[in-house]
C-alpha cells in the first residue's frame, strides 16, 4: 500500500514538472495581449480554485464566500503599496497573513455548523465584509483604490503593456498552491480528513482530532487566496468592493474545482482551463450584441458539464473513472 | 422619534418580513424539505414576475387576478426543471451536493440570459392597478396596500403549505427526503413525489412573483436582489421547518428595519446577516431546524 | 473593338489618378456594459453611436452640426468611421481587457466609453499605456480627470459641475420667488456614483449655508426603500437631492408615496431619474421632479440639429434622445472631428487635434457653451441645464436663455 502511494505521488510530481515546463513555454508563441490575458486569468482562477479546494475539496468544508479572502488580501497589499510604498512582493505576504487570520476567525465559530448552514454562513460573512468595505470611507469605500503607475518595475510588479511578467508571476502562484495541495494531501492532515469524510464517527473513535486540522486548512486556503488578491490588484490597477468582494466571484473561485473534480489535485487546473476561456470568449464574441446569448451559452455549458461529469473532468483522464484521490 | 415614527418603522419591518417569508416559502419546500439546493431560486421568481407583467400588459387585468394562471405556469416549469435537470443531478453517484449547486447555478445564468434576450434589459413596472401606490392610513402610520396584500397572501400560502404537509403527499415528501430506499419499499416513487414537490415550490414562487410585481420593478436581474435573503431566511428558520421560514422572515424584516434606523440605511443588511450568525452560534440548526 | 480598348485604357487612367488614400475604415473601439444591470444604458448607447456613425459616414442632406454633412472624414479621403463594440460587463477587469483587445487586435485608433466611472478608470489606464486617445463621453466622477493622464479626454461635465448648477438654480429661484432653499436632504446609493455626488453636494451646501437635514446613504437594489423614505419624511427638507439609478429611482418615488409623503421638491442627479423606464414606471409620481441634465431636448430653437438627430435616433430605438445618449452622440462627433482635423490616424496627431478642439455650442446638439478641453482633458465649456417633469416629460427650466417654460417651485408653500 505504502509503495503504491509513494509511486502515485512520485508520478504526480513528474507530471507536475512536465506541466510546468509546458506552461512556461505556452504563452511564447502568442503575442497578442488578449490571449495572454486569458492565460493569466485562467492560471489565476486555477490557483484560487486550488486554494479553495484545500478547504472545500480535501477537507470537505464548502465555502461559498471565499472572495472574502481574495478581497481582503487585495486591499491589504494594495493599501500598503499605495500608502506606504511597500512592494507587492512583501505586501502579498502581509495579505496572506491577514487573510489567513481572518479564515481562522471565521472558521472557529462556523466549523461546527453542518453542510448547508456552513455554506450560507460563509456567504453571509463575505456579504457583511462587502458592506463594511463599501461604507468604509477611510480605505476608499465605494470609490475603491486606484493604483497609480510608477513606471515599469519588477519590484512594484507594474509593467506598461507587457503581459508575460504577469503570466510568470501567476504561474509561480499556481505552482505554490499546487505544491501546498500536494503536500497537504500526503500529510497526516490529509489522511485524517479523508478518514473524516468517509465516516466522522469512526474517525473520531480512532482519535482523529478534526478541528485543529480544519483550522489549519482554513488558514492555508484563506492565506493563499489572499496572495491571489494581492497579485490581481497589481495586474488590474484598480480595486473596489464590487469587483473583489462579490458573491459571484466567490462562486467563480469554487467553480473550476467543482467542474474539474473536487478534492483532486488536477481538478482546479482542468476546470479553470475549460471554464475561464469559455466564459471570456463567449462574452467577447457573443456579448457585444447585448442579447444575452453569451450568458445562455455559458449557463448551458455549466449545466451540461456538471451533469455529464459529476466527478469532475479529471475523471476523463483516469482509468476506472475514479474521480477521488482517497 | 415620535410614537408614530416608531410604529411606522416596526410595522413596515414586519410587512417586509412577510414578503421575505413569501419569497422564501418555495425555497423552504425545495431546499428545506427536499434538501435539494436551488441556486436558481431568484431567477425562477424573476420568470414569474415577467409572466405576471406580460399577462398584465396583454390583458390589462390586475396581476392578482392572474395569480392562478401564473401559479399553474410555474408549477409546470418547476416540474420540468426537476425532470430535466434536478432528477439527473440527484442520480449522480459522486459529489451530489456540488452537482446540485452548479447545475442550478448554470440554470440561473441561463435563465437570466434568456430573459435579457426575450424582454431586453429595460426596467418594467406594472402601473395603474387598483392597489398601486395606495396606502392604508392607520393613525399616523401608512401601510401600502400592495405590500399588505402580499402579506396576507403570504400567511395564506404558509397556511396552505402547512395543510399540504399534513396530507399524504406532504408526509410522503418528508419521508422521501429522509430515506428514499425505504419509501420505495412502500411504493412511493421518489421522482414523482419530488417533481410534484418542485412544482409546488415553483408555484409558491409564482405567487410571490405576482404579488411582488404589484409594487416592485421587473428586470432580468431582479431575482438577485431577493435570492440571498431567501436563503438566509430558510437557513435561519431551520431546514425542514416551514414555519421556521415564516418566523425567520419576520425576524429578518424587523431587524433590517431597525438597523436602518439605528445605523445607516446602507448597512441595514449587516443587521440581518449578523442576526443569522448570532442565532446559529446558539442554535446550529437554525431556530426550528429538524435536520 | 479598338474603341472598347481605348475606353478601357481611359478608365484605367482615370482610376489610377484617383486619390492615393484608399478610403480605409477608421476603427473606433466602443466599450459599454452590454449585459447585466446596466445593459439598458449600454444598448441605448450602442444605438446612439450607430446613428451617429451613420450621420458621419452617410450620404444625406447636411445636418446643422459638426460632422453633420456626412460622406465620411473628408480630410482622410472620405474614410468611414467603423465602430467595434465590446462588453465591459460593468467589471473594471473586463473593461481593461477589452480595451486592450480593441487597441491591439482590432487596431482601434481611439476608444470611446464607458458610462460607469469604475470601468472608465481602468480603460483610461490602458489607453494611456498604449498611448491611444480615450474619449470619455459620459462618466461623471470628478476624480477621473484628476489623475494626470495624457490621453484622457472627457466631453461630459462631471458631478461637481452638475451639482454647482443645482445650487445656482436654487439661489436663482430663491431670489426670483422669495422662497429660498434653507434645508435639503441627500439620498444617494452606496456606489462610486452616489458617494462622489453626495460629497460634492455636502460641500456646496456648506458653502451656501444650507442645512443638510438628512444624509441618507442607501444600499443599491434593495428589496425595499421604505426605511429610507421614512428618514426623508422625518427630515422634511425643502429639496431632496437623490443620486440613484433607475431601479432605486422608481422604488423611492413609490416608497415616499406609500408612506404618505409628498416632497416639496426633488432635484435629481439625472442617471436613473432621466431614464424612460423611470418615467413610465412611476407615472404621475414623477410630476414636478427636477433633474440636472447635460441635454435639453426642447432647445430646438437654439440647437437646430436636435430635431433631425432625434428623429433618426427615435426611428432606430423607439425613444427620444436623453441625457446619456445625447452625450454619446456628442462624444463621437467630437472624436471624429478631431481625427478628421488631424488628417491622420496616428495617435499623436489625433491627440494634438483633440487638445486644439474648440467647438461652439451651436454646432452641437447640447445646450453647452461649447467643447474645449483643459490641461486635464476635461471639457470646461459643458454647461448643464436644469429640467423639470411636466406632463410626463422633462422640460428645460434653467438657465433663462434655454428655458422653455418657468419652473414650478413649491418650496416655502
Amino acid at each position: 500500500m505504502q509503495n503504491a502511494i509513494t509511486l502515485r505521488r512520485r508520478r504526480e510530481l513528474i507530471t507536475a514538472a512536465i506541466l510546468l515546463v509546458l506552461l512556461i513555454v505556452l504563452p511564447l508563441p502568442f503575442h497578442d495581449p488578449y490571449t495572454r490575458n486569458l492565460m493569466i486569468l485562467t492560471l489565476l482562477y486555477a490557483a484560487l480554485a486550488q486554494s479553495w479546494n484545500i478547504l472545500g475539496g480535501t477537507c470537505g468544508q464548502i465555502s461559498l464566500g471565499h472572495s472574502l479572502y481574495f478581497g481582503v488580501g487585495a486591499y491589504v497589499s494594495t493599501l500598503l503599496f499605495v500608502w506606504h510604498g511597500v512592494p507587492p512582493w512583501l505586501g502579498m505576504w502581509a495579505a496572506a497573513l491577514v487573510a489567513g487570520l481572518l479564515a481562522l476567525l471565521v472558521g472557529w465559530p462556523c466549523f461546527r455548523l453542518s453542510g448547508h448552514y456552513y455554506a450560507i454562513a460563509t456567504v453571509v460573512v463575505q456579504e457583511i465584509a462587502y458592506l463594511l468595505f463599501l461604507n468604509w470611507d477611510y480605505i476608499g469605500g465605494a470609490s475603491g483604490v486606484y493604483v497609480p503607475f510608477h513606471g515599469q518595475s519588477w519590484m512594484n510588479l507594474q509593467f506598461r503593456t507587457a503581459k508575460l511578467p504577469y503570466f510568470y508571476v501567476m504561474l509561480g502562484f499556481f505552482a505554490l498552491t499546487w505544491i501546498a495541495a500536494w503536500l497537504i494531501e500526503g500529510s497526516r492532515w490529509g489522511f485524517s480528513w479523508r478518514a473524516v469524510k468517509d465516516d466522522v464517527i469512526a474517525a473520531r473513535s480512532l482519535g482523529v482530532r478534526v478541528f485543529p486540522s480544519k483550522m489549519a486548512a482554513a488558514a492555508i486556503s484563506g492565506g493563499l487566496t489572499g496572495i491571489g488578491g494581492a497579485i490581481f490588484a497589481q495586474f488590474v490597477g484598480y480595486i473596489d468592493p464590487d469587483s473583489i468582494l462579490s458573491g459571484p466571484l466567490s462562486i467563480l473561485i469554487a467553480l473550476p474545482a467543482v467542474l474539474g473534480g473536487v478534492g483532486t489535485l488536477w481538478g482546479p487546473l482542468l476546470g479553470a482551463a475549460v471554464l475561464i476561456p469559455l466564459r471570456e470568449l463567449s462574452s467577447t464574441f457573443l456579448g457585444s450584441s447585448g442579447s444575452g446569448v453569451d450568458l445562455m451559452l455559458y449557463g448551458a455549458l455549466i449545466m451540461v458539464v456538471a451533469l455529464l461529469r459529476p466527478q469532475g473532468l479529471v475523471s476523463l483522464f483516469q482509468r476506472g473513472g475514479n474521480g477521488s484521490t482517497s | 422619534m415620535t410614537f408614530d415614527q416608531i410604529m411606522q418603522v416596526a410595522l413596515s419591518g414586519l410587512l417586509m418580513g412577510l414578503i421575505y417569508a413569501l419569497v422564501a416559502a418555495g425555497l423552504s419546500l425545495i431546499f428545506g424539505l427536499m434538501d435539494v439546493v436551488n441556486f436558481a431560486h431568484g431567477e425562477l421568481m424573476m420568470v414569474a414576475m415577467y409572466a405576471a407583467f406580460t399577462l398584465w400588459q396583454v390583458s390589462g387585468l390586475d396581476p392578482m387576478i392572474m395569480l392562478p394562471l401564473v401559479a399553474l405556469l410555474m408549477f409546470g416549469i418547476g416540474m420540468a426543471v426537476y425532470r430535466l435537470l434536478i432528477a439527473r443531478a440527484l442520480a449522480v453517484r459522486f459529489n451530489k451536493g456540488m452537482v446540485q449547486i452548479f447545475v442550478t447555478f448554470g440554470l440561473a445564468i441561463f435563465i437570466r440570459g434568456a430573459a435579457q434576450m426575450v424582454f431586453g434589459g429595460e426596467f418594467r413596472a406594472v402601473t395603474g392597478t387598483v392597489l398601486a401606490d395606495r396606502s392604508w392610513h392607520l393613525g399616523g402610520v401608512f401601510l401600502p396596500w400592495p405590500q399588505l396584500a402580499a402579506g396576507v397572501v403570504c400567511l395564506l400560502a404558509f397556511g396552505g403549505l402547512y395543510l399540504v404537509g399534513r396530507t399524504e403527499f406532504g408526509r410522503a415528501l418528508e419521508a422521501t427526503r429522509e430515506d428514499r430506499d425505504a419509501v420505495a419499499l412502500i411504493g412511493i416513487d421518489r421522482d414523482r413525489i419530488f417533481s410534484l414537490g418542485w412544482g409546488l415550490g415553483a408555484a409558491t414562487l409564482g405567487v410571490a412573483g405576482v404579488m411582488l410585481a404589484g409594487f416592485y420593478y421587473v428586470s432580468p436581474n431582479v431575482g438577485a436582489n431577493f435570492a440571498l435573503i431567501a436563503y438566509v431566511t430558510v437557513a435561519l428558520g431551520g431546514f425542514g421547518s416551514l414555519m421556521g421560514a415564516l418566523v425567520a422572515g419576520l425576524l429578518i424584516g424587523e431587524v433590517e428595519a431597525v438597523t436602518a434606523q439605528l445605523l445607516e440605511p446602507s448597512l441595514k443588511q449587516v443587521g440581518m446577516f449578523a442576526i443569522y450568525l448570532a442565532v446559529l452560534m446558539f442554535r446550529p440548526r437554525g431556530l426550528f431546524g429538524k435536520i | 473593338m479598338k474603341r472598347l480598348g481605348l475606353l478601357a485604357t481611359a478608365a484605367a487612367l482615370a482610376l489610377s489618378v484617383a486619390p492615393a488614400f484608399a478610403a480605409d475604415d477608421v476603427i473606433i473601439g466602443v466599450i459599454y456594459p452590454l449585459t447585466g444591470n446596466s445593459a439598458p444604458v449600454g444598448l441605448d448607447a450602442k444605438a446612439a453611436y450607430d446613428v451617429t456613425a451613420d450621420i458621419i459616414n452617410g450620404t444625406h442632406a447636411p445636418l446643422p452640426m459638426l460632422m453633420g454633412k456626412g460622406g465620411g472624414l473628408d480630410k482622410l479621403g472620405g474614410a468611414k468611421i467603423k465602430l467595434v463594440y465590446a462588453d465591459s460587463q460593468n467589471d473594471p477587469q473586463k473593461a481593461r481587457a477589452e480595451a486592450e483587445r480593441l487597441v491591439t487586435q482590432e487596431h482601434a485608433v481611439a476608444v470611446i466609453g464607458a458610462y460607469t466611472s469604475a470601468t472608465a478608470a481602468t480603460i483610461s489606464q490602458v489607453t494611456d499605456r498604449y498611448e491611444i486617445p480615450f474619449l470619455n463621453a459620459d462618466s461623471t466622477s470628478p476624480s477621473l480627470s484628476q489623475r494626470g493622464l495624457k490621453w484622457y479626454f472627457r466631453t461630459t461635465p462631471h458631478d461637481e459641475m452638475f451639482s454647482q448648477a443645482m445650487f445656482k438654480f436654487f439661489a436663482d429661484e430663491g431670489a426670483k420667488t422669495g422662497h429660498k432653499v434653507t434645508k435639503i436632504a441627500l439620498f444617494h446609493e452606496d456606489s462610486l456614483f452616489g458617494t462622489d455626488s453626495s460629497n460634492v453636494q455636502l460641500k456646496l451646501a456648506a458653502d451656501a449655508k444650507i442645512d443638510v437635514a438628512a444624509d441618507v446613504k442607501y444600499r443599491a437594489n434593495s428589496p425595499s426603500l421604505s426605511a429610507e423614505a421614512q428618514k426623508l419624511k422625518a427630515a422634511d427638507p425643502d429639496v431632496i437631492l437623490p443620486s440613484s439609478y433607475t431601479s432605486d429611482a422608481i422604488l423611492i418615488m413609490k416608497a415616499m408615496k406609500e408612506i404618505g409623503y409628498t416632497p416639496k421638491a426633488v432635484m435629481a442627479q439625472a442617471a436613473g431619474f432621466q431614464e424612460s423606464g423611470f418615467l413610465v414606471g412611476v407615472g404621475p409620481l414623477s410630476e414636478g421632479v427636477f433633474s440636472r441634465s447635460s441635454f435639453a431636448l426642447d432647445a430646438v430653437k437654439s440647437r437646430p440639429a436636435i430635431e433631425p438627430v432625434n428623429a433618426l435616433y427615435k426611428a432606430k430605438n423607439n425613444k427620444d434622445l436623453n441625457d446619456n445618449t445625447s452625450r454619446q452622440v456628442t462624444g463621437l462627433v467630437v472624436l471624429a472631428d478631431a481625427i478628421n482635423r488631424a488628417g491622420s490616424t496616428k495617435a499623436e496627431a489625433i491627440r494634438t487635434a483633440l487638445i486644439a478642439t474648440n467647438v461652439p455650442g451651436n454646432q452641437t446638439i447640447m445646450p453647452w457653451a461649447g467643447v474645449k478641453f483643459d490641461e486635464n482633458g476635461q471639457n470646461i465649456e459643458g454647461t448643464p441645464v436644469i429640467q423639470q417633469v411636466s406632463g410626463g416629460t422633462y422640460h428645460t427650466v434653467w438657465p433663462e436663455d434655454v428655458a422653455t417654460q418657468p419652473a414650478v417651485w413649491n418650496v416655502g408653500k
